[in-house]
C-alpha cells in the first residue's frame, strides 16, 4: 500500500520537474503554435475557393446563394480574361489591359443612390445572364443560380 | 416573346374598345345621350368597394373571396420581386417590390379562391346552371400561372419545365383578357356605368 503511493508520488513529482523546465515549456508552446498555423491557413486556404457570389452589399439576401465555382467556372466556359468579369472603365470606355480584381461588383455598381440594390442586381444578372444567353448555355432561369439545396 | 404577349393584350385590348363602341353607336346610338359621369362614377364607386351594396352584403363569402381574389390577381404579377427585377433588367425601369413573403401569401390566396370559385359553380344550383366548359377554363387558365410560379419559386421536381409553363401561361392569360369573359376588366367601367346612369338619371332609383 504504502510502496504503490510512494510511486505515484514520485511520478508526480517527475512529471512536475519536467514541465517546469525550460525546454519543455519552449517545446510546448512551438508545438501548440505549429498547430494553431496550421489549421488557420487550411482554413485560410479553403477560403480561397470561391463557391457561390457572396457581394457584402445584399446584407440580408432573399434568394438561396448563387453557385458560382469561380475557377472550376471559368475554365469550363473558356473564359481567357479575367476583366471580362472584372472589368475597369476610364472616362467611360472599357480599358481591355486593366482589371478591376479584388473589388466587389458593388464597391461602382451601388454608389447610385437611387435603387441601387435594383441597379446591383441588375448588373449582376446581365453580366451572368447575358454570357448565358448569348453563348446559348448555362443558368439562365432563377433556380438555376439561386439554388435551393 | 413577352413582347407579343403585351401587345396582344394592348392592342387587343384597344380594337374591343373601339369596336364595342362603334357597335353600340350603330344598334343603339342612343345610349350615349344617357351616360351621366355623376351617376356612372357613383355606381362604379359602390360596385368597386366592400360591401357597399345589397348584394355584397348578402353573399359576404363570395364578397370577401371576390375582393381578396381580385387584389391579389393585380398586385402579385406587378409587384413580385422576380418580374420588377425582369423589368429591370431588360427596360432598366423598377417599381416597389412586394417581400417574398407576402407574394407567396397571396399566391395561395388566388389558387385558395379558384377552388373557392370551382366549388361555387360546381355545387351551387343557381349558379351551375348558368357554367358552360368556358367558365372551367378561365379558371384554370388564371390558376396556372399561379400554381407553376409558386412551383418554380420552390425549386420543386423540374422546375425548369414548370417555369417554361409559367411563362406561356401567363402569356395566354393576358393576350387572352380582350376576347374572353376576362375582358370585364375592360368593360367594367362601362358597363357599370351606363347601368349607374340608367339607373339614376332615367328611373331615379340606386343599382347597388
Ligand atoms: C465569370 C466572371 C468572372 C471571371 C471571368 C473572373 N472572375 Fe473573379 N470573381 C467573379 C465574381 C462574381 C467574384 C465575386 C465573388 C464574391 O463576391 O463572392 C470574383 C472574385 C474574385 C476574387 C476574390 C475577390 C475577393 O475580394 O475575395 C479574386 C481574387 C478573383 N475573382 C480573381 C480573378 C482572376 C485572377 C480572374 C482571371 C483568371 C478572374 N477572377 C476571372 C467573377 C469572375
Ligand atoms: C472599377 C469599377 C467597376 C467594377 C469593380 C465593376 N464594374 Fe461593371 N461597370 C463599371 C462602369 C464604369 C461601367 C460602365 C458605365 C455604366 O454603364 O454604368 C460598367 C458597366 C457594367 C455593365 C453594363 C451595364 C449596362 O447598363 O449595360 C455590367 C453588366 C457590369 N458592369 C457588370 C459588372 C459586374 C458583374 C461586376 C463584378 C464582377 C462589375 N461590373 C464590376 C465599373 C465597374
Ligand atoms: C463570358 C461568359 C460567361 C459569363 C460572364 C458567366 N458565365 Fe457562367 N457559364 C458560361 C458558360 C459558357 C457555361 C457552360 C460551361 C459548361 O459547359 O460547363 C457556364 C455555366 C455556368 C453554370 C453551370 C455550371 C455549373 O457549375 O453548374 C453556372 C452555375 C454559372 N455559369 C454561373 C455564372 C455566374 C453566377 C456568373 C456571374 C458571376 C457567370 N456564370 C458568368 C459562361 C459565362
Ligand atoms: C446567371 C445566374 C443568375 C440567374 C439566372 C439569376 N440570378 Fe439573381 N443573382 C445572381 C448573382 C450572381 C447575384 C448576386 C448574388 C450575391 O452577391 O449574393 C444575384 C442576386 C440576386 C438578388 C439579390 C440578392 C438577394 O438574394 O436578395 C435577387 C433578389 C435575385 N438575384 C433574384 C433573381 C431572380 C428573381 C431571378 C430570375 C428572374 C434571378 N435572380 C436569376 C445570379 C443569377
Amino acid at each position: 500500500m504504502t510502496k504503490q503511493k510512494h510511486n505515484f508520488c514520485l511520478a508526480i513529482e517527475f512529471f512536475r520537474k519536467i514541465s517546469s523546465m525550460k525546454q519543455t515549456k519552449i517545446l510546448f508552446y512551438s508545438v501548440f503554435s505549429i498547430l494553431f498555423l496550421l489549421v488557420g491557413a487550411f482554413a485560410a486556404f479553403s477560403q480561397e475557393d470561391i463557391e457561390t457570389v457572396n457581394d457584402s452589399a445584399f446584407e440580408n439576401q432573399t434568394r438561396p446563394p448563387v453557385v458560382f465555382f469561380h475557377d472550376t467556372h471559368n475554365e469550363n466556359a473558356a473564359i481567357e480574361e479575367c476583366n471580362a468579369c472584372h472589368h475597369m472603365f476610364e472616362d467611360g470606355k472599357r480599358l481591355d489591359d486593366d482589371d478591376s480584381i479584388g473589388m466587389e461588383c458593388s464597391e461602382c455598381h451601388c454608389s447610385k443612390m437611387k435603387d441601387s440594390m435594383a441597379d446591383l442586381i441588375r448588373v449582376y444578372h446581365l453580366q451572368c445572364g447575358g454570357c448565358h444567353l448569348k453563348q446559348k448555355t448555362g443558368p439562365v432561369m432563377c433556380g438555376e443560380c439561386h439554388r435551393k439545396r | 416573346m413577352v413582347g407579343v404577349a403585351f401587345t396582344v393584350f394592348l392592342a387587343g385590348s384597344f380594337f374591343r374598345l373601339i369596336s364595342m363602341w362603334r357597335l353600340a353607336k350603330k344598334k343603339d346610338g342612343l345610349i350615349f345621350s344617357y351616360i351621366s359621369i355623376f351617376f356612372a362614377l357613383r355606381s362604379i364607386v359602390h360596385w368597386i368597394l366592400p360591401f357597399a351594396g345589397v348584394s355584397m352584403r348578402k353573399h359576404p363569402a363570395m364578397t370577401i373571396v371576390a375582393f381578396l381574389f381580385h387584389v391579389c390577381l393585380f398586385a402579385v404579377p406587378i409587384f413580385l420581386s422576380a418580374h420588377v427585377i425582369l423589368f429591370k433588367e431588360s427596360w432598366d425601369i423598377s417599381w416597389w417590390r412586394l417581400p417574398d413573403m407576402a407574394a407567396e401569401i397571396m399566391s395561395w390566396s388566388v389558387i385558395g379562391s379558384c377552388l373557392f370559385f370551382l366549388g361555387r359553380r360546381i355545387f351551387l344550383p343557381e349558379v351551375r346552371y348558368l357554367t358552360s366548359l368556358s367558365d372551367y377554363l378561365i379558371l384554370a387558365a388564371v390558376a396556372v400561372p399561379f400554381i407553376s410560379g409558386l412551383w418554380s419559386y420552390h425549386q420543386w421536381a423540374a422546375f425548369q419545365v414548370v417555369m417554361i409553363v409559367h411563362i406561356i401561361s401567363g402569356e395566354i392569360m393576358l393576350m387572352i383578357i380582350p376576347f374572353t369573359r376576362l375582358s370585364h376588366m375592360l368593360f367594367f367601367p362601362f358597363t357599370r356605368g351606363y347601368m349607374g346612369s340608367e339607373f339614376g338619371a332615367v328611373r331615379h332609383a340606386k343599382d347597388w
